[in-house]
């Protein structure tokens, strides 16, 4: 009896060692992302409801047990729009054995794309830069880049200006590698059939008043000016306009200025600082803005009330941004999962390169799917177009793909 | 001649804008030869109070701008009594490096708070068609905040021609020694000169909000793009600071309007107002009204 109940307590422990085994394993199924970005300094107004858009959506993927339960772990690091500050972050997070980065700025995209290649982890970028995926073919853009979306201002213009001639456009840009980024593009744009004369660029300092600026661009005969910056020097540049009554009334209004810029230029940030100067800016995006009622957007409306977020973060589209940039990298997760592959940058890249065809992913934040391929590492390949009237953005006819872009 | 005019007071509406955030740097150097470093950081905490009175606590916007003056005034002289008075006597570099110091706490303690990420702006409370005559237009904010400017520069003009504490503090400017044997209390003058110089960024911080909306590296940038001017007009000087201000402003509309897009010239608004500052400082080294120390040995 007595060798009896020490057999039993021998399987007991053998048993218990098993579990106590088994366990750790189990814990171990929790994915390592990362996340650096500017919450402070330069460009944090991007940044900040960005970074609550991607750390809302993994605790939501977490509590409502979308990876079963396994979990994602994605530490937010600020890095204050500071090259080094980034490069760090990124290697503490290689420590951490992260399997995808979620990143920033176009600067320090730029600065680390070779060890984005050297170390083969996929990266998904907050910044739209067109160059990127060709610096790294491990950085995938969330959606259409900023060529995409100035081009397709611009298109626009071409195919809607009223009027004789060729249209006179200026372009007004952050003194940066982030306003800069569109330009090339732009131009092979115009070198390639799309008819508009670019008159001017303008890379913009801290102004407090752009009389000068505004009137040398109209005696030139300027009728657009295509902006790719961020909010507040818009804000102010509308604010001027308005004041000299150079706005146009309408699209194109002959002798005035219609205003109209690319994705961090526009969103509900611009209207709360541009107030009525901000009606008639036109605006290329590929997210849904909370001024347009849809699936999509009552989500992150119940999304940032669940987390509870306060109404211009809610509202922002930056938010939308951090969203999708980890729906993404989650979605990616589960497929592998789903594959019977283990969850490595490896795989991971695999995966995304494989998101197309009947595998495109549709996230909801966005006007289209999300389509990786090897050769293609945008996502997103429409924009919308959207126009402040009343007060509010709101699209403008449907989602199209620029055409004078590569 | 339309064009020129206009030039002209948009000139006139900037600079005076960078005379008033000037003149903080200008009423501290005045009576301490300190720098301080966290200029910027004061006058964006100006805008945050009026934006937060006005928006989240009610009051009226031209209380909440009285107000913010008010705090603004304690807090800067709250900061001098804590972190800066006892230094006095020490190296003006550690002082300077404590404002650095101080400038960093103030980036800290304001990017706890929403106004550290997010934009904001005032409610629109002044007429939104401009004031046009001739073709040359104006609008409401830019004149009040013109008007606000020359009234304090006015007032601050006056305090220290007239006033016994506005005598007491140039005499600690010139000889903090022979002030102290009449019996002036050096300490207390800077403390009040601290205080002004908060008093001036909240009232600068409440204009230049009101016209660039509220971002917080916007309005802290200012601190360093007045530097400029204050140098030029000379650090001790409230009328250089008028004066360079103005030159300043007139100087940056001209580069953009005659300038800039022309023969491949671009960003000169920027770059000019640095270049002018290094050629008059090789003629006058301390600015156009600085005082020029001379020591007898």
């Amino acid at each position: 009896m007595k060798r009896k109940y020490h057999r039993l307590w021998i399987v007991a422990m053998a048993v218990g060692l098993a579990l106590a085994f088994m366990a750790p394993v189990q814990a171990a199924e929790t994915y390592q992302l990362g996340l650096s970005l500017a919450i402070t300094g330069p460009t944090s107004d991007a940044g900040n409801p960005y970074s609550k858009g991607a750390e809302d959506y993994i605790r939501f993927v977490n509590e409502t047990k979308v990876l079963g339960d396994a979990k994602v772990d994605c530490p937010i690091r600020d890095d204050m729009y500071e090259t080094a500050v980034t490069k760090r972050n990124f290697e503490d997070f290689l420590d951490q054995e992260m399997v995808l980065f979620l990143s920033y700025a176009t600067g320090a995209n730029q600065a680390l794309a070779q060890d984005f290649n050297e170390v083969k982890i996929p990266v998904i970028p907050a910044s739209m830069d067109k160059s990127l995926v060709g610096m790294s073919e491990y950085i995938f853009l969330p959606i259409a880049s900023y060529s995409h979306q100035y081009v397709g201002v611009a298109e626009y213009v071409a195919k809607n200006h009223k009027g004789g001639g060729v249209p006179k456009v200026a372009a007004f840009i952050h003194p940066s590698a982030f306003g800069r980024a569109p330009l090339e593009d732009f131009k092979a744009a115009v070198a390639a059939g799309l008819k508009l004369d670019l008159v001017e660029v303008v890379e913009h300092g801290k102004d407090l008043d752009n009389s000068a600026l505004l009137q040398r661009l109209q005696s030139k005969g300027v009728q657009y000016v295509l902006c790719q910056t961020v909010q507040s020097p818009v804000a102010t540049l509308l604010n001027d306009a308005q004041r000299l009554g150079m706005t146009a009334a309408s699209f194109g209004e002959a002798g005035k200025i219609t205003f109209m810029g690319a994705h961090y230029t526009g969103g509900n940030d611009l209207i709360s600082l541009a107030g009525s100067a901000a009606e008639g800016y036109y605006w290329t995006t590929a997210y849904h803005v909370t001024s347009e009622k849809g699936p999509w957007t009552d989500w992150q409306l119940d999304m940032a009330k669940k987390y509870e977020r306060d109404d211009k973060t809610a509202n922002s589209h930056n938010y939308a941004c951090g969203m999708m940039a980890a729906q993404v990298a989650v979605e990616a997760i589960r497929r592998t999962r789903e594959a019977g592959q283990e969850v490595t940058s490896a795989t991971l890249y695999e995966t995304l390169n494989q998101m197309n065809g009947d595998k495109a992913f549709e996230s909801l934040a966005a006007v289209g799917p999300v389509t990786y391929g090897p050769g293609d590492h945008m996502g997103v390949d429409t924009v919308q177009l959207y126009v402040v009237k009343d007060g509010a953005f709101q699209s403008e006819g449907e989602p199209f793909k620029p055409e004078f872009i590569k | 001649m339309t064009y020129f005019f206009q030039l002209v007071v948009s000139g006139v509406v900037v600079g005076s804008i960078y005379a008033l955030s000037a003149l903080g740097f200008v009423l501290i150097y005045k009576s301490s030869r300190v720098l301080n470093i966290a200029h910027g950081q004061i006058i964006a905490g100006g805008a945050f109070i009026v934006y937060a009175l006005t928006v989240w606590a009610g009051v009226p916007i031209i209380l909440s701008f009285l107000a913010s003056m008010v705090i603004t005034f304690f807090l800067a002289m709250s900061v001098e009594r804590v972190f800066l008075r006892r230094l006095i006597g020490e190296p003006i570099i550690s002082v300077i490096m404590v404002t650095i110091g101080l400038m960093s706490i103030i980036d800290g303690v304001i990017y706890f708070t929403p106004f550290g990420s997010m934009n904001y702006s005032f409610p629109e409370f002044l007429p939104s068609t401009p004031i046009s005559m001739g073709g040359v237009s104006i609008s409401w904010t830019q004149l009040v905040g013109v008007l606000i400017t020359f009234i304090l520069i006015g007032a601050f003009s006056w305090f220290f021609k007239r006033s016994t504490i506005g005598v007491s503090m140039r005499a600690v400017s010139d000889d903090q020694l022979a002030s102290m044997s009449v019996g002036i209390s050096v300490p207390k003058v800077f403390g009040l000169a601290w205080a002004m110089a908060g008093l001036s960024a909240a009232a600068a911080g409440g204009i230049i909000g009101n016209i660039t909306g509220l971002n917080f590296e916007t309005l802290r940038a200012f601190g360093i793009t007045v530097f400029p001017v204050v140098i030029l007009g000379g650090l001790d000087s409230i009328i250089g600071a008028v004066v360079a201000g103005i030159i300043m402003g007139l100087i940056q509309q001209f580069a953009a309007g005659y300038l800039d897009g022309n023969w491949g010239l671009n960003g000169t608004a920027d770059v000019l107002p640095y270049i002018i500052l290094l050629v008059i400082l090789l003629f006058k080294p301390h600015g156009l009204f600085g005082t020029h120390e001379i020591e007898r040995v």
